[in-house]
């Protein structure tokens, strides 16, 4: 007999199983992560374009908040790579630009082994955005203005790459006089990331214009210092690379658990890039 | 400066140079690697096996080719260099212990492979610290051996 209670547990087990067997399998792996930045750095002296797309379900509404942020990103040397940014979303009614930041990462630690390496960075961003402040959760790309700094760790081995990260936030008040109205201690927070990420395709690779495909999932928290309240995401995405040179990656993010108030944590996202080698 | 005043006078020329990447799994950075040694203006040719993370370099007849900045591609693409072999041909040079040997711009300094002659096509492995992974590096006694530009601790 199976009561209505095994079935439930049965039903939550799936998908863990199917996770779990997806990073178990016998292939090589990806640490391109789509909703964090691993420890490794660009080539020197290329050029990425990325055009970040989310399209979020704003709660307790039927509206669709849609974010675009298009990215241009250089190696400026093997261990420092920056990139500059803007945010534009349809969040005040009309579609417009709010702002941009820029950000900067610096590998301080690399260990490499054939088909392995355990690397570690700092990374830093400042951001600027002129839209009202709407949310507890503070968020430095596309929604506050301030500064985010942290460290990064990824352990690359063959066919699994496992990706950990802290930063410190801290909001100020947003551009066009729109306040951060949620009190003057709960401007700090600490983000804590983890990222999986698994080469699917192909088995063996041959040349370079194979498509490539990953399977991600990140856990994504967030925890504010001030009020101690926290929030909990998790982001499972596909990606797929062309010709060595260009990715798309597709992707849903979803809250599992919060306190803070959020105003659109579901939705969708993708991400469009290209990559330009020897070009500086 | 002075293995170079010492070093034999050879006539032997570097033909291939293989190399193995490491700190990577994902053919866009395999393809990094690729294009970032094709900048080289020594280089004639790179056959990428990127199953193995191994680049096969053929170079450009009379050309110095500067092992160093091989390398420095390498590392520049933000990867490591695991291993590095030069198919160098040798027209019967002799190997005494101890003693350098200069082909083409780059001093080798043999640490095995005493008193025989060198002919015809041979592989050298380097030792020098970027030329293999850092865990080899340490075991392999040449920590406290520094060399100058150009010079290189080699192995049969």
């Amino acid at each position: 007999m199976t009561g209505p209670g095994t079935l439930q547990s049965k039903k939550m087990r799936l998908p863990l199983i199917i996770i779990f067997f997806l990073l178990a399998q016998s292939t090589r792996s990806q640490e391109l992560f789509s909703a964090t930045e691993p420890a490794s750095n660009r080539a020197v002296g290329s050029i990425g374009v990325r055009v970040d797309n989310s399209i979020m379900d704003e709660l307790n509404t039927s509206k669709i908040n849609y974010h675009l942020i298009p990215e241009i990103m250089l190696g400026i040397s093997k261990t420092l790579m920056v990139s500059g940014d803007v945010f534009f979303s349809n969040r005040s009614s009309v579609f417009r630009s709010e702002g941009g930041s820029i950000y900067a990462k610096y590998r301080f630690l690399s260990n490499d082994e054939v088909q392995k390496h355990f690397r570690m960075a700092g990374f830093g961003r400042i951001s600027y955005n002129n839209s009202d402040v709407h949310q507890e959760e503070i968020n430095m790309y596309g929604h506050n203005t301030g500064v985010e700094f942290g460290i990064v760790a990824t352990q690359l081995l063959r066919r699994i790459a496992l990706s950990s990260g802290v930063s410190f936030l801290n909001a100020t008040d947003n551009g066009n006089n729109n306040k951060f109205v949620y009190g003057l201690n709960n401007r700090k927070a600490l983000n804590y990331t983890l990222s999986f990420g698994k080469l699917m395709l192909p088995k063996e690779y041959k040349d370079y214009k194979q498509t490539n495909i990953n399977f991600m999932l990140e856990f994504l928290s967030q925890v504010n210092t001030g009020s101690g309240k926290y929030y909990m995401d998790i982001a499972p995405s596909i990606q797929f690379i062309f010709n060595s040179q260009s990715r798309v990656d597709i992707g849903y993010r979803r809250q599992l658990s919060t306190t803070l108030l959020r105003t659109a944590p579901n939705g969708f996202f993708v991400r469009l890039e290209h990559n330009f080698f020897n070009v500086l | 400066m002075i293995a170079i005043s010492i070093s034999l006078a050879t006539k032997a020329q570097v033909s291939k140079v293989y190399l193995q990447a490491s700190g990577l799994t994902c053919s866009m950075c395999s393809n990094a690697i690729n294009k970032a040694l094709r900048t080289l203006d020594f280089v004639d040719n790179i056959d990428a096996d990127i199953r193995t993370y191994t680049f096969e370099l053929s170079f450009k007849p009379g050309s110095r080719v500067d092992f160093d900045k091989i390398k420095n591609k390498v590392e520049d693409a933000g990867f490591s260099v695991a291993g590095f072999v030069a198919a160098i041909y040798f027209d019967n040079v002799q190997l005494k212990n101890n003693q350098p040997v200069t082909i083409g711009g780059n001093t080798l300094l043999f640490v095995n492979g005493k008193d025989r002659a060198l002919n015809g096509e041979i592989r050298v492995k380097l030792l020098d610290k970027g030329f293999v992974s850092a865990k080899k590096y340490k075991t392999n006694a040449l920590a406290s051996l520094s060399t100058g530009e150009g010079i290189y601790h080699v192995t049969l």
